[in-house]
């Protein structure tokens, strides 16, 4: 393996950065950990290097972009809309490849009209790659969130379960257990002697009786000066837990669901076809169907034939700061992704930003795209 | 070659090892006085025991400095990544019986299981402005038992090397991950263990180091068998 890792292409993808109206950002190496670890979650441990400071502070080699770019723009303030471009090194702990490798990309902050910024990382994304891989067929696929929140929503779920399958969305082992669980429910022991006991006391017959109880129970075993949730917290979760343990997920909602979750075709066609699945199944997926039509209309307006492009009704990403796109771009024929992005209108804010910031943003990885480069010379 | 047995250097796990091992036909001395952290076994110049901690027992298995190791699996699974390619699980030798499990706060009557559990987490943040926190020494084995396992991903781990229990009523975490064998000090502490909550039950178990040179070994084969039969 070379030293020096950096692709020679590197400068000319600066420059074709540059050229899409960007600024050029670099962040530290060492990053703080916690951030990765609050929003990524803590199997992210495992994947990143992770060292201490002499204070105890828990630090970290940067191993991606968004979180260091995004906190950056929250320190220097600097107001949006911004739309900033890097190139350097990330660091992952890989079974394949190696552990240090480059990447670079756009993050779109601030942008209100969200079908163009949506639209424009994807026609970004595929521009920078053909101009770095001529000759080189690349495919997209494309997925939408919202869309799949939408569906749930409308065929009338109880909303902790939409909240569950919401969060399941993206990890497709996972949605499928949920969706096989909820039409079929365990049969007992759901609630615990505790809870058969209170039920036979009578405690669990209105909200008051039982948050004075949690607050009785809580005060006595030391407790309620601590609580993290609190007793009113765990009356209102337990009540519906109670309204939902005789329902079911009904077969013609999990038909539907799975229906829905097979979609697979040409991005060209899938307003239609997503307009079709709507009314044949009686469901008004009203706003999220605009927005994702109008998507589509912005990338025809860029340039981007959507024809070239899959949509997918399952492809998202489990966490909870995506919130709409999502795309991947590969080799035709390959499952090497060569550029990733999305939507995360959320992260700004859970990363301490006082304005809700909506945000797109891909990233291209260099060490595969060189790999392609290699193979197609 | 000389083959080296790791055993606990002290308390129940030290005794109930070498009993196993002399019922095995393998009668374990300490080397000079008592408190040697080196031994033999009578009339076998092939066999050579090494007294180590508990925690260090995993350590050398996998290093490969010892051959065969007396240890807990929760101490295995937990300090090596990819247990089973590094080592063979010879014998579960029916002591140190142990549980690796989830337990939260009695209190939180509406928790019961792992899916109760996934929606507080994943409601966690917007309700309390942090993720749920859960006291552990046992990283690894919550990590697969919770993302693996049950795809929950949004919590954050708190180390706590004792006490694990308190961890809860002191607001230091949420809730834990820990062993218990009777359930007792759980029971102490208001805590309760999901009804799906198991995350494994160890034992004491005879592991192997997978080494190369043991292919085709008469002493290496002759300690699994041995072992096997004295249970």
């Amino acid at each position: 393996m070379p030293l020096i890792n950096l692709p020679a292409f590197a400068p000319d993808l600066i420059a074709d950065l540059e050229n899409l109206h960007t600024e050029r950002v670099d962040t530290p190496v060492i990053q703080p950990a916690e951030p990765f670890l609050d929003m990524a979650g803590e199997d992210l441990r495992r994947r990143i290097f992770m060292t201490e400071s002499e204070t105890g502070k828990s630090l970290c080699l940067r191993p991606e972009f968004t979180i260091p770019v995004c906190l950056r723009h929250i320190e220097t303030a600097t107001g949006t809309p911004k739309r900033y471009a890097y190139l350097g090194e990330v660091f992952r702990q890989r079974r394949e490849g190696s552990n240090e490798f480059y990447q670079a990309g756009i993050e779109d902050l601030g942008e209100q009209d969200v079908a163009r910024a949506d639209a424009r990382a994807v026609c970004d994304a595929l521009s920078v790659l053909k101009n770095r891989l001529p000759g080189v067929g690349l495919s997209v696929v494309l997925g939408d969130q919202s869309v799949f929140e939408a569906v749930v929503a409308a065929c009338g779920l109880p909303a902790g379960w939409q909240k569950r399958l919401v969060h399941a969305f993206g990890n497709q082992a996972q949605l499928q257990k949920l969706m096989a669980d909820l039409s079929d429910p365990a049969p007992s022991g759901v609630f615990g002697p505790e809870v058969e006991r209170l039920a036979i006391l009578g405690k669990l017959d209105d909200e008051a009786t039982l948050v004075a109880h949690i607050d009785q129970t809580m005060e006595a075993t030391g407790y309620s000066t601590n609580a993290s949730r609190s007793p009113a917290d765990i009356a209102r979760r337990l009540r519906e837990k109670m309204e939902l343990a005789n329902t079911r997920l009904d077969h013609r909602t999990l038909a539907l669901l799975k229906e829905f979750l097979a979609l697979e075709l040409s991005l060209a066609e899938a307003p239609q076809a997503l307009a079709a699945f709507a009314q044949k199944a009686g469901l008004s997926l009203g706003e999220a169907l605009a927005r994702f039509e109008s998507r589509v209309a912005a990338l025809r307006d860029i340039g981007v034939d959507p024809a070239d492009i899959t949509y997918r009704a399952a492809f998202g990403r489990p966490l909870d700061y995506y919130t709409g796109l999502v795309f991947e771009i590969t080799p035709d024929g390959d499952a090497l992704v060569l550029a990733g992005g999305g939507r995360f209108d959320r992260l700004l804010t859970l990363l301490g930003a006082k304005e809700r910031i909506p945000a797109v943003g891909f990233s291209l990885w260099l060490d595969r795209i060189a790999s392609v480069k290699g193979a197609a010379a | 070659m000389t083959i080296t047995i790791g055993l606990p250097s002290k308390g129940r796990m030290k005794e109930d090892s070498s009993a196993v091992l002399a019922r095995a036909g393998f009668s374990v001395v300490a080397v000079g006085n008592d408190r040697s952290y080196r031994g033999r076994v009578e009339g076998r110049d092939d066999i050579e025991i090494a007294f180590l901690s508990a925690s260090e027992i995993s350590r050398e298995i996998a290093n490969g400095t010892v051959d065969f190791g007396v240890t807990g699996e929760d101490l295995v699974r937990e300090g090596l990544a990819e247990a089973d390619a590094r080592v063979e699980f010879c014998a579960r030798l029916g002591f140190g019986h142990a549980d690796v499990v989830v337990a939260v706060p009695e209190i939180w009557l509406d928790v019961d299981t792992m899916a109760d559990l996934g929606d507080v987490a994943a409601d966690f943040r917007a309700r309390h402005r942090r993720r749920l926190t859960i006291a552990t020494k046992y990283w690894r084995l919550t990590q697969q038992f919770f993302s693996g396992n049950h795809g929950i991903q949004l919590y954050r781990i708190v180390e706590s090397l004792g006490a694990t229990e308190g961890a809860p009523a002191s607001g230091s975490a949420d809730i834990i991950v820990d062993i218990t064998s009777t359930g007792s000090t759980l029971h102490a502490n208001h805590l309760k263990i999901l009804s799906d909550g198991v995350i494994l039950k160890s034992e004491a178990c005879l592991v192997r180091a997978r080494k190369p040179e043991h292919e085709g070994n008469a002493v290496v084969a002759e300690i699994i068998e041995a072992v096997r039969k004295a249970l």
